[in-house]
């Protein structure tokens, strides 16, 4: 069930009046029976029902092991039982294509000819989320900074939460787990926010992110025979069509389980707003970021090691964090370029210090943090055409080499540039649109603002303007039948 | 004690620091005793009252949230009232050339390019969008088609006659009428010969056949392979989003444009008849549904008009009448439970039998053998009528109708409003008639239906 369907806003809108109309103690078992509904709404999904089952089952049961053992090498069996299982499935799924054609390679390196086998496997809905969460919640009760959980629903109402089933944000038990023990009244006041937090998320997906894939998609999808202006254009626009894709399903997520009663973690931060790559990279899926740096970036020494280690470790987690977005050159190496900025970028913090200081740039304190916000988006966008190359299928040397040809002045690749986008379909009023919508989206999240948090604070009136506003931007502008979300693949 | 009478007074003495108890459940505050404990433990409302308060605090927080919801209602209605009415696919209002017509012929215009309309749907949303039901609609082939307001005598007319319209086209015209509520009081009905031919031949491919077979299953009963419509597939297009997207982009589109397109932007050329339209070198769309042919095919000279009816001689059979042997047993039924659905709705049915070129039915008559049926119907039709008190006029047979000539005729089956003006006294006078019961006996004529022997010629030696 996609999440921008009036099916989706249906089923929400009926598991939310039934959630506040059970009584307190039942509502989290209600949400676990319509977390699994919403996930078996998919055909391809519902054969997965007993896997995902079976692993809550072992994930929650090592758990239950770990943390009533006080044998070291008991909890370490049962943790490995439990990143085993966790992890061994999301690897079968998404990576058994990858892993068969390595050793087919491998074998015919020694002479031996094997056939490719294929499953044919689709990853299920939420696989991603359901690992993230229950290997947190696992590492977590080893480690002691978690209690066990003993109430197998409530667990498994936390690996399949429906709302952030798609693109997460990924919980951590500790956070969850109150909010899940004990619910909330019904407050009129956090559903309004919520409600309206939905609905800009609808705006972001739906009105810009959606439109701006037109465009992007149709340039990525013709790379070869598109000039210079247009592959840097659509280059640099891809990295706002992705934040408007990624935070407006987060955006919908967070406003759906607020609705729910549930607050869950913000998986953005004004990233555009980072005036450094690793600033960027904190602001940025910070829920995911954070998972890494906690479970591997921490375990693996972090930067409180040596500075030739502390560079390692920066690279390896933005390569498995490549890794973990699909089984594709590409994506590994958007890593490895990301994990190569940001160790440049530790590296080379003290010369660029005392460079500063004679930057005349640097006087102007409002000057100097713009040019530090476009040069991270500079770098981000960049890293990103090896990205989006990948989710379009092009070719990212050919971009690059692409993005220098066809020049032939300003004017004329601005000009290259409007004729395009208006034969993608973004004619009329729709670029004004889009550019005053992403300045308004930008402006009211500038600062890390929570908007459910700022809508209720606002007066009446600028509220249901804007109310009355999205729902127009939404009917005239949106795109409808494209509701994918880019990381719901991830 | 005594440091205490050192300090200024006032100043409260610092107590011994103890720990706070964020638990007081698992934990015990110094100096608590069990009793004061149990005494602070209130006792709770019951089970009752909290069932009772939760049920209040869910109806305020329920229609709170629902009055609130209900404000953002009218984005809602907008949508579905801006699709309903601009409806650029013509899934609710008819297609859009066809809405084009109506809404000319509905203010009172005649219409252009009547060679490229269709017809049908011309007429069904007639039906559908006319706010007033007119009290006499005509229904028929192309021979119908002549019918005018001043001919039926009255201003509330509509012509519902479509081209090479089959016995399905008839019916459903009316059928659809009755449906939107809108039954005429008087239907006219120029009954062609085919509508008693049950066969393929007979059905012109362009009639609605589902419609006729809502008819058929729904008015008369009669057993069919029609299927209810979904219409919720139908009213969902309303709710949808990028259905109002494309109606916004169509309406913008053609606003304020001297020539309109449809969806995919082609121009729609029906537009309103300028100048006289007695003088249009086209066949145009009168507002009361009958057409106006160009005016050079108007005013052809009578020996081009036989020369036409010769032509239609040998290529008789094929509208709608090939193999046309004898009467249908079923289309005889089906005629007479039409006929009598009409008049359950109150409708007055008058039929007309529109005359034939005199040469064409000269040559018919030298081939009985090959026009079995067509001979059959007339008498069938006449006694059918003389047996059920329907008002019959016209004849087939051009020689019935007194002082019909040549010159009436369009081309060989089509007469003109000079040769209907010669047998149909107008709807009021039909009217009368049947009030002081004194309705021509349609078993009065005789239409002809074999050719007449010709007498001998006495010879020289006879005499």
């Amino acid at each position: 069930m996609s999440i921008t369907t009036l099916l989706f806003l249906g089923f929400f809108a009926a598991v939310a009046v039934l959630n506040y109309a059970l009584p307190r103690v039942a509502r989290p078992y209600f949400l676990l029976i319509a977390s699994y509904a919403f996930f078996c709404y998919s055909p391809e999904n519902r054969a997965l029902v007993p896997v995902l089952l079976g692993a809550t089952v072992v994930t929650w049961a090592c758990g239950l092991a770990i943390g009533s053992s006080k044998n070291k090498a008991v909890r370490v069996l049962f943790l490995l039982a439990a990143i085993f299982t966790a992890l061994g499935i999301l690897l079968f799924y998404k990576y058994w294509d990858l892993f068969d054609l390595g050793i087919v390679n491998l074998a015919g390196l020694f002479g031996q000819r094997l056939e490719p086998y294929s499953f044919n496997l689709v990853a299920p809905l939420g696989l991603s989320y359901f690992t993230f969460a229950s290997l947190s919640y696992s590492i977590d009760v080893f480690k002691r900074r978690c209690k066990v959980e003993p109430n197998l629903l409530h667990y498994a109402m936390f690996v399949s939460f429906f709302p952030t089933l798609i693109t997460g944000p990924i919980e951590r038990y500790p956070h969850l787990r109150p909010q899940i023990e004990k619910s909330r009244r019904f407050s009129y006041s956090r559903c309004a926010g919520g409600a309206f937090r939905m609905a800009w998320g609808y705006v972001k997906k739906m009105v810009l992110a959606d439109n701006l894939a037109l465009y992007v998609s149709f340039v990525y999808g013709d790379f070869s025979q598109m000039s210079g202006p247009n592959l840097l254009a659509a280059s640099l626009l891809f990295a706002l069509q992705l934040y408007m894709d990624f935070s407006g399903c987060c955006d919908i997520a967070l406003g759906a389980a607020r609705i729910l009663g549930y607050d869950l973690i913000e998986n953005f931060n004004s990233p555009f707003e980072s005036t450094s790559f690793g600033e960027f990279w904190r602001r940025w899926h910070t829920s995911m970021t954070g998972w890494f740096r906690d479970y591997i970036y921490f375990p693996l020494g972090g930067s409180r090691c040596g500075k030739a280690r502390h560079l390692l470790n920066l690279m390896i987690i933005f390569i498995v964090s490549g890794l973990w977005h699909g089984a594709d050159w590409r994506y590994l190496m958007w890593g490895f370029v990301c994990g190569a900025i940001s160790v440049l970028s530790v590296a080379t913090r003290k010369p660029r210090e005392v460079l500063a200081r004679y930057n005349p740039i640097c006087r102007s304190e409002l000057l100097h943090r713009w040019v530090q916000r476009v040069i991270v988006y500079l770098l981000f966008a960049g890293s990103m055409v090896f990205f989006a190359s990948a989710l379009y299928n092009a070719d990212p040397y050919a971009v690059y080499a692409g993005i220098t040809r066809g020049w032939t002045g300003l004017e004329a690749g601005w000009k290259d540039v409007t004729s395009l986008l208006v034969s993608c379909g973004l004619d009329g009023r729709l670029p004004v649109m889009l550019t005053c919508g992403t300045l308004i989206v930008l402006g009211v999240e500038s600062g890390g603002r929570n908007v459910a948090k700022w809508i209720r604070k606002q007066n009446f009136v600028l509220r249901w303007t804007l109310y009355y506003a999205m729902g127009a931007a939404i009917l005239f502008f949106a795109v409808f039948g494209q509701s994918a979300f880019i990381y719901q693949n991830y | 004690m005594a440091n205490n009478k050192t300090r200024p007074a006032g100043t409260p003495a610092p107590t011994s620091p103890t720990q706070i108890h964020r638990s007081p459940g698992t934990a015990s505050v110094p100096g608590a005793t069990k009793h004061s404990a149990k005494r602070k433990r209130k006792k709770g409302p019951g089970l009752v009252r909290r069932f009772f308060e939760g049920i209040l605090r869910r109806l305020f927080f329920g229609s709170k949230t629902l009055v609130k919801c209900l404000l953002l209602v009218p984005i809602v209605v907008f949508m579905v009232a801006f699709s309903y009415n601009v409806d650029c696919s013509g899934l609710f209002q008819g297609a859009l050339a066809p809405r084009r017509i109506v809404d000319l012929m509905l203010q009172g215009y005649d219409v252009t390019n009547f060679e490229q309309m269709d017809e049908r749907q011309v007429v069904q949303l007639y039906a559908q969008d006319v706010a007033e039901a007119p009290e006499v609609i005509g229904i028929g082939s192309s021979r119908v088609l002549q019918f005018t307001s001043e001919l039926v005598g009255s201003d509330s007319f509509f012509n519902m006659g479509v081209t090479g319209a089959d016995v399905r086209d008839n019916m459903t015209s009316y059928y659809k009428m009755v449906s939107y509520g809108k039954a005429p009081k008087v239907l006219l009905w120029s009954v062609d010969p085919w509508v008693f031919y049950d066969s393929e031949n007979a059905f012109d491919s362009r009639a609605d056949a589902e419609l006729y077979d809502e008819f058929l299953t729904n008015v008369l009963g009669i057993e069919t392979d029609y299927e209810e419509p979904d219409k919720v597939e139908l009213w969902k297009a309303l709710a949808e989003p990028a259905y109002f997207q494309g109606n916004v982009s169509y309406y913008f589109k053609n606003r304020g444009q001297a020539t309109i397109t449809d969806e995919d932007g082609n121009s729609i050329d029906f537009n309103p008849v300028e100048g006289d339209p007695q003088q249009q070198q086209s066949a145009i769309k009168r507002s009361d549904g009958s057409v106006l042919y160009d005016v050079n095919f108007r005013n052809l000279p009578v020996e081009q008009v036989l020369t036409k009816a010769a032509e239609a001689c040998p290529t008789f059979n094929s509208v709608h009448m090939e193999g046309f042997d004898a009467l249908s047993d079923t289309q005889c039924k089906a005629f007479d439970a039409f006929i009598r659905y009409a008049r359950s709705q109150g409708t007055t049915v008058i039929l007309v039998l529109s005359p034939w070129h005199p040469y064409l039915y000269n040559y018919l008559l030298n081939e009985t053998d090959l026009h079995k049926g067509f001979f059959e119907v007339e008498n069938w039709v006449r006694e059918y009528c003389a047996q059920n008190g329907v008002p019959l006029y016209g004849s087939y047979d051009p020689t019935l109708i007194e002082g019909l000539e040549e010159s009436d005729f369009f081309d060989g089956l089509h007469c003109k409003g000079s040769g209907i003006a010669k047998f149909f006294p107008g709807v009021p006078t039909v009217l009368q008639q049947i009030q002081n019961g004194d309705l021509p006996d349609p078993m009065s004529l005789t239409p002809r239906t074999t050719a007449e022997v010709p007498e001998e010629v006495p010879t020289d030696e006879a005499a």
